[in-house]
């Protein structure tokens, strides 16, 4: 293949070991390149300037995203839109403007400068830990056992499912476990815990983001509608969200359109998949080095490898949870709610931060040279998890009260 | 850190932190980056919360 065709990193190498991309080839060689295209992952240091220019632009789109979701319901009464705006909640602002502000940092040239700022997972992962003190502990005690047997279940036939489908359409098999993983576990994090793994070249990583972010992106307001229009009560349908969407930040989008017991249903299930992230990776490191790479040697797979990976936040989640249901208990529920409420006010300012750099940091730029068949299999595992899910969490979830 | 392609029949050597190394540096890079990542949120969201839950974040700062 000549060195300029369109390069594909979801190749498979042929027999003799071959890659039939000419930058699957090229990677073989180390680089140091800065991971602009990897959400999520460390930028380049474009200076102090710029990072410091990026977040006040996060923080000033935060800023018009609550004057929008305050005032324009306001604004909208007595007319046509009226009842329309009094539905539409902040995260639809925070992602438009973020999107809009996206498109306009790319025709002045400089979003690429500014995308160190958009942290979306720490923006996230922090409102998520202050979530924590709205949710009772007792909710998670007693959702723990159906969140943790719909996580295993769906984990693994949704990883299988996606594994078997890539093999059929000829993925390389380090795409097909990072785009497994990025399915059936929570998005870009799992992405890049299983790229650690399994060794996957940072094209690969890219491209499996990218997929989880263009398919989060519609599923923040389509799986709201469906929970809606399929008459779902709040607990199934938070139990679905939090198994189905990928990426925490889109689950607590969703959820926030779909309701408060929704979202702490949808968090709850979407941080236990996370805590099981350590799991799975030490399952793919151990299947890689054994029958894939096939280099003999079993890795280590102690309880300190599992911690490593553990998705820390979720400890923050429980910690905050206990916290305040303690504090609840002792000053009294009178006392505790508006205290809690102003953690909830600025859980709000967190997700809004985090829905902003949704927008401003999407970007599309891997998937122009990954080809249509990871495309499918991405799509065909979401209907496969959407479907498993559904399933899963009407039985487990049924009659569950919040 | 060694980026050179592991030899067959060879295993990867461990890093500092005893994972295996990859063959590219910019995805255990990011992958580190989580971790920290995901300690600073914890730390910064629990002390949000201990402000609160003290009264040095009352109801008048949040806009």
């Amino acid at each position: 293949m000549a060195a300029t065709d369109t390069p594909d990193p979801g190749t498979r190498p042929d027999t003799a070991g071959r890659h039939d991309s000419a930058v699957a080839t090229a990677d073989d060689r180390p680089t140091t390149r800065p991971a602009d295209d990897i959400p999520g992952a460390p930028e380049s240091n474009p200076g102090t300037w710029w990072l410091v220019a990026g977040l006040l632009l996060v923080v000033v789109l935060g800023a018009l995203t609550r004057v929008l979701e305050q005032n324009i319901p306001v604004w909208a009464e007595g007319t046509a839109f009226g009842s329309v705006a009094k539905s539409v909640e902040f995260p639809v602002y925070a992602i438009a403007l973020g999107l809009l502000g996206n498109g306009v940092l790319v025709l002045l040239g400089v979003r690429d400068k500014l995308a160190a700022a958009f942290r979306t997972e720490f923006f996230i992962k922090t409102g998520v830990v202050l979530l924590g003190a709205s949710v009772n502990l007792s909710l998670i005690v007693t959702a723990a056992v159906p969140a943790i047997v719909q996580a295993l279940v769906l984990i693994s036939s949704v990883f299988l499912f996606t594994w078997w489908l890539g093999g059929r359409l000829g993925l390389d098999d380090k795409l097909r476990a990072l785009l497994g993983s990025a399915v059936s576990i929570c998005g870009v994090s799992a992405a890049i815990s299983a790229a650690g793994a399994v060794q996957a070249k940072r094209e690969q990583l890219a491209y499996a983001a990218t997929l989880v972010i263009v398919f989060a992106l519609p599923s923040i307001f389509v799986l709201p509608w469906l929970a809606e229009t399929l008459g779902l009560a709040p607990a199934v349908a938070g139990a679905w969200i939090g198994g189905n969407i990928d990426t925490t930040a889109a689950v607590a989008a969703a959820g926030a359109l779909a309701g408060e017991d929704v979202l702490a249903l949808a968090t709850i299930v979407k941080t236990t998949q996370n805590a099981l992230i350590g799991v799975v990776a030490i399952a793919l490191t151990a299947y890689f080095a054994l029958k894939v790479e096939r280099t003999g040697d079993a890795p280590r797979l102690g309880v300190g490898e599992i911690w490593r990976r553990f998705p820390k936040f979720v400890l923050g989640f429980l910690v905050a949870s206990v916290i305040a249901t303690v504090y609840a208990t002792q000053v009294g529920s009178d006392v505790a709610k508006p205290v809690i409420g102003v953690a909830n006010d600025l859980r709000t300012i967190f997700f809004i931060l985090a829905f902003v750099s949704i927008g401003l940091g999407f970007t599309v730029r891997s998937l122009r040279t990954a080809g249509w068949r990871p495309v499918l299999v991405f799509g065909g595992a979401t209907l496969f998890n959407l479907v498993v899910g559904l399933l899963l969490a009407s039985v487990l979830f049924r009659g569950f009260t919040l | 850190m060694t980026t050179s392609p592991v030899p067959a029949g060879a295993s990867p050597a461990p890093d500092p932190d005893g994972n295996a190394v990859t063959t590219d540096p910019t995805v255990s890079a990011t992958r580190r980056y989580h971790v920290d990542e995901d300690w600073l949120a914890t730390v910064v969201g629990l002390v949000l919360l201990g402000l609160v839950l003290t009264g040095v974040v009352g109801a008048g700062v949040i806009p």
